[in-house]
């Protein structure tokens, strides 16, 4: 696990990076392993994104014109959602986590480097178990692949996915029993709980109900694996089985999964925003107390996933729990809201992509409390109304952060910095790709189209070319990303240890850290959000004299002593 | 709704600054109204009393939901023009770590807000699912990928000739669903394999259907408003919403709402009749037979065809079309005459797939009544007869002249088909 870095005191700009090979190789290095998740993640997004083009394609039209027959369309979204869920998001958060924790935790690595490893060594083959599956006939019974579709009616691809599932929640629980772990024992000993940065506390929450509720994802797919290949009954009613048995297992994972994919997403937009607009974060512990509420009543809601299936007298109960949790999450953006209020707001790209969080997820937010509520519900379940809300929360806001992320961290884990003209360009064409895409899928749904069908309603074919017109430009805007990050990693301006003038501390060492990431113990400020103060500013400058300055900071530079302009009048 | 201003400036108590936030809860609670107002846009016609419930909680939601956007959106486009970080400016924002005032407020107002709402959307629900007095019960059956309905009538008794001896001989079946204004309906829905899901977007109401399970909806039409008396009875989608196949986007049929009774009972009387009295000629029988949606012919097969005042008009892509079946039966399988390969198709559809297609068809019994998938001898019989005249190269004179089938040879072949026990 060796790297090739080592701290270079007081220069900038000489720390080498870990060289090519080290990412192919079995590495117990957090921060190689971190590379490793989000590389890997970020592949399956391509593929899992090309097969959502394929579905526009497919949808320009109200016949079946692109695809040879319903089946074929069916394992576009099966494997779409899938690997978007699972071998994207997941594991990017799972990535992120890996290489920023110990870092902000002023640790050498995670508590257990080697079950690290073998957590991340589980999502290729998953992945590759997924891609497999067009070789035999893949899953077609949709990411929530109910019985009995998924057991009796669907081809072998679909116990590979299984499998998959399988092999990926493994993944999952041992990343987040090691998250648990460090984040407990691994502060220093001046970093209380509520001095952690709250993307700590986001991935703790998180990883508690990755802890709690995989297990059941796992016992869902044994079940399901034991119908298909040993002939057992848990789901075949002319059996004695139960189809509803697999929804309510189901979905008591897959609904707190929806808190697995955005709870970072929080974190980050807390460090982001707090960052990015020179302010403390407003009101830190509604925020980090609000990520664990999330995570308790996120525990009590799965069954409004089944308001069309579940026995009615039993409906209510979930209603009232699903608009409750509408509460934690009001708190969060209002938090964000206060944060950014007064502040300096840089609109550099990984700010605007937290911006743009704020301005998409409340829209997701609001069409959630409507679909919490059953009688709109029956109206909009299974349909396009519900296919736009959670592309608001999982795109507009996990993927959303995602971007925002690697545009903050990038600068950390390369050493470089990626080019604001092309950020600004991909904020703007996901921006629009984005809203043009689901927007009108509100109206699509309400309208009277299902989800999950390639054969609809010929009135909607007007407004699903527009969708699918914008859904190519949100597709296009991708590659603003990747060009961004190919030319950075080769030609970008030298980062610095800490271009944004950032508290917390992974930015208190080199760009990329160092193997076992610090030399010497790691002193945090007192208050990970203090900005403002002299006591902070005395913290930063004395970290710049220690690292250098940071090349990647050149507009951030502060202007001469005596040219300092009038500050804002200041908040109460 | 006016959370997030306090925390601007100074002085939160001066009169100016009360003022300014009445102003501005003031005028996000009318762009809420103006947003609201949307509602009848967004959702297509409202053809039963249900729909009047929902679309008016749905407003409510999208009133204060409206309020709440344009509160945050508002907040966000102030503060990125209001305090973004000016050229050469490089110092930090003020310190504010937080303000217990707000938080409390901005967690209060939600909460109250979200426990109205829930109290209102219980009310609907239970509005929705009271039973009604004298509902209409309609029996659906779906199966992948289509729906039959069967209605009661006390005309029909068990044994009255169409041949089917199950608990469906009091029924008649109907590849659509027919209702009228102002009678309320109770669907009770099986399906005979997967999950499916019953979904008229005009009329709010969806329910999954089980396996293994019966499951009920109500929903109670009503005129739909801006709608001519002759445009009735309406014609709305049936849509399937639960993923259920290949052909679950095709998975649809049609409601006919009628205007009142008497335009409904003339439907109902003269289905009745075709089956109290079904045409002697097996052929007609057969096209009969198809028509009635007793086996969901029509969900997947595509067909047009027109005789003695019966009309079919099928355009499913899911299975192979049957137009002009009769010219290329013969051809399909070397040295089987077209009705022995008509006949096996209906009972073993695997036997030969035509390319192109999955083997997906339902594999229909004629041993046990009480079978999912039961299709009498008889009824098979008529539907290959009447099969074997559906031509596009030669005339009804010309068939008749010289029939692409041999009769006696179907009949035969039923009948050894039936000693093999083949199923």
């Amino acid at each position: 696990m060796a790297t090739a870095s080592y701290p270079m005191d007081g220069v900038a700009g000489q720390v080498k990076r870990p060289a090519l090979a080290e990412y192919f190789t079995w590495s117990i290095d957090h921060k190689i392993i971190g590379v490793q998740y989000i590389v890997t993640s970020l592949f399956f997004f391509i593929i899992a994104g090309a097969l959502a083009m394929l579905i526009r394609w497919e949808l320009m039209t109200p016949e079946i014109t692109v695809m040879a027959d319903g089946s074929q369309y069916n394992t576009l979204f099966s494997i779409h959602g899938t690997m978007m869920i699972f071998t994207w998001i997941v594991p990017f958060w799972a990535g992120l986590g890996n290489y920023l924790i110990p870092l902000m935790l002023g640790a050498k690595d995670m508590a257990f480097p080697w079950l690290n490893a073998f957590a991340f060594w589980l999502l290729p083959p998953s992945g590759f178990l997924l891609i497999l599956g067009f070789f035999i006939g893949p899953a077609e019974a949709g990411w929530t692949s109910y019985p009995p579709l998924s057991t009796i009616y669907s081809p072998d691809g679909q116990t590979l996915w299984a499998l998959s599932i399988h092999l990926v929640g493994l993944s999952s629980i041992l990343g987040a029993i090691n998250f648990i772990v460090t984040i407990k024992n691994m502060r220093p000993p001046s970093m209380g709980w509520f001095q952690m940065p709250l993307f700590a506390w986001a991935t703790l929450a998180t990883s508690i109900i990755v802890v709690l509720a995989t297990p059941f994802l796992a016992g869902a797919l044994t079940l399901l694996l034991l119908d298909r290949v040993a002939g057992t009954t848990f789901f075949d009613a002319t059996s004695g089985g139960d189809v509803l048995l697999w929804q309510n297992i189901f979905w008591f994972y897959s609904h707190p999964a929806v808190y697995i994919m955005i709870l970072p997403g929080f974190g980050v937009l807390s460090e982001v925003l707090a960052i990015h607009s020179r302010k403390p974060i407003f009101g830190y512990r509604m925020i980090a107390l609000s990520s664990m509420a999330i995570a308790i009543v996120g525990f009590t809601v799965w069954a409004h996933h089944m308001f069309t299936s579940l026995q009615p007298e039993l409906r209510i109960p979930f209603m009232i729990t699903s608009m409750i949790i509408a509460v934690p999450t009001g708190i969060k953006i209002f938090g964000w809201l206060g944060t950014i209020w007064g502040g300096r707001i840089r609109l550099n790209s990984a700010n605007l992509f937290s911006l743009g969080f704020l301005s998409l997820f409340v829209i997701g937010g609001i069409s959630g409390v409507m679909l919490a509520a059953v009688p709109v519900n029956i109206h909009m379940h299974d349909t396009y109304f519900v296919v736009s809300h959670f592309h608001f929360v999982l795109y507009g806001g996990s993927v959303f952060a995602i971007y925002s992320a690697l545009y903050h961290w990038w600068p950390k884990i390369t050493g470089r910095m990626l080019d604001e003209r092309l950020g600004k360009i991909h904020f703007v064409t996901t921006y629009i790709g984005f809203l043009g895409t689901f927007m009108p899928q509100h109206i699509v749904g309400m309208q009277g189209m299902p989800r999950r069908v390639a054969v609809y309603d010929p009135q909607f074919q007007d407004l699903n070319v527009l969708i699918s017109l914008f859904s190519f430009l949100l597709g296009i805007s991708t590659f603003f990303l990747l060009y961004n990050m190919v030319v950075s990693t080769v030609a970008g301006r030298v980062a610095g240890a800490n271009p944004w003038r950032a508290l917390t501390l992974e930015w208190q060492t080199t760009s990329p850290p160092p193997a076992y990431n610090f030399a010497g113990e790691p002193v945090p400020f007192e208050d990970p959000y203090g900005y403002g103060t002299d006591a902070s500013k005395a913290y930063l400058d004395a970290m710049e004299s220690r690292f250098g300055p940071s090349p990647g900071a050149e507009e951030e530079r502060r202007p001469p002593s005596g040219a300092l302009p009038e500050p804002q009048p200041a908040g109460d | 709704m006016d959370l997030g201003k306090g925390s601007n400036k100074s002085s939160a108590n001066s009169p100016a600054v009360i003022g300014l936030i009445a102003v501005i809860t003031v005028l996000l609670g009318v762009g809420g109204l103006v947003i609201a107002q949307l509602t009848p846009v967004l959702f297509p016609d409202q053809a039963s009393a249900e729909a009047n419930q929902i679309d008016q909680l749905f407003k409510v939601m999208l009133g204060i939901g409206g309020s709440i956007f344009l509160l945050v959106q508002g907040v966000l486009i102030y503060s990125i023009i209001r305090y973004r970080k000016r050229q050469g400016d490089n110092t930090d924002g003020p310190t504010v770590h937080g303000n217990v005032t707000l938080e409390v407020v901005w967690t209060a107002i939600p909460a109250v807000v979200v426990l109205g709402l829930v109290i209102y959307s219980y009310q609907v629900w239970v509005d929705i699912q009271e039973p009604k007095e004298d509902e209409l019960v309609v029996h659906v059956e779906a199966r992948r990928f289509g729906w039959t309905f069967l209605y009661e009538d006390e005309r029909l008794t068990a044994g009255n000739g169409n041949g089917n001896e199950n608990s469906n001989a009091t029924r008649f079946p109907a590849p659509d669903l027919h209702v009228y204004a102002g009678q309320p309906v109770r669907l009770v829905m099986e399906t005979e394999d997967v999950i499916h899901s019953f979904w008229v977007p005009e009329m709010r109401i969806k329910q999954d259907l089980l396996p293994g399970r019966t499951t009920e909806m109500r929903i109670t039409p009503q005129l739909v408003d801006g709608r001519a008396s002759d445009e009735y009875p309406l014609r709305y989608r049936v849509v399937c919403t639960e993923l259920c196949g290949s052909g679950h986007g095709a998975m649809f049929t049609y409601v006919y709402l009628h205007e009142d009774e008497e335009s409904y009972m003339q439907w109902v009387d003269s289905s009745v009749e075709s089956v109290l009295n079904p045409p002697e000629d097996p052929v007609l029988n057969g096209m009969r037979i198809m028509a009635s949606g007793v086996y969901g012919c029509q969900s997947c097969h595509a067909l047009q065809d027109s005789r003695e005042g019966m009309t079919l008009s099928w355009d499913a892509v899911t299975g192979p079309s049957l137009q002009g079946i009769a010219d290329r039966a013969s051809t399909r399988v070397s040295g089987q005459p077209a009705e022995e390969y008509l006949y096996e198709s209906i009972y073993d559809p695997g036997a030969y797939i035509v390319p192109g297609y999955g083997n997906i068809m339902n594999q229909y019994q004629f041993v046990n009544p009480d079978a999912a998938h039961y299709l009498p001898k008889p009824d098979a019989e008529a539907i290959t007869a009447y099969l074997c005249t559906v031509s596009d190269e030669f005339t009804p004179e010309e068939l008749a002249e010289n029939p692409l089938c041999d009769f006696d040879n179907l009949l035969s072949y039923s009948e050894m088909y039936t000693m093999d026990g083949m199923n």
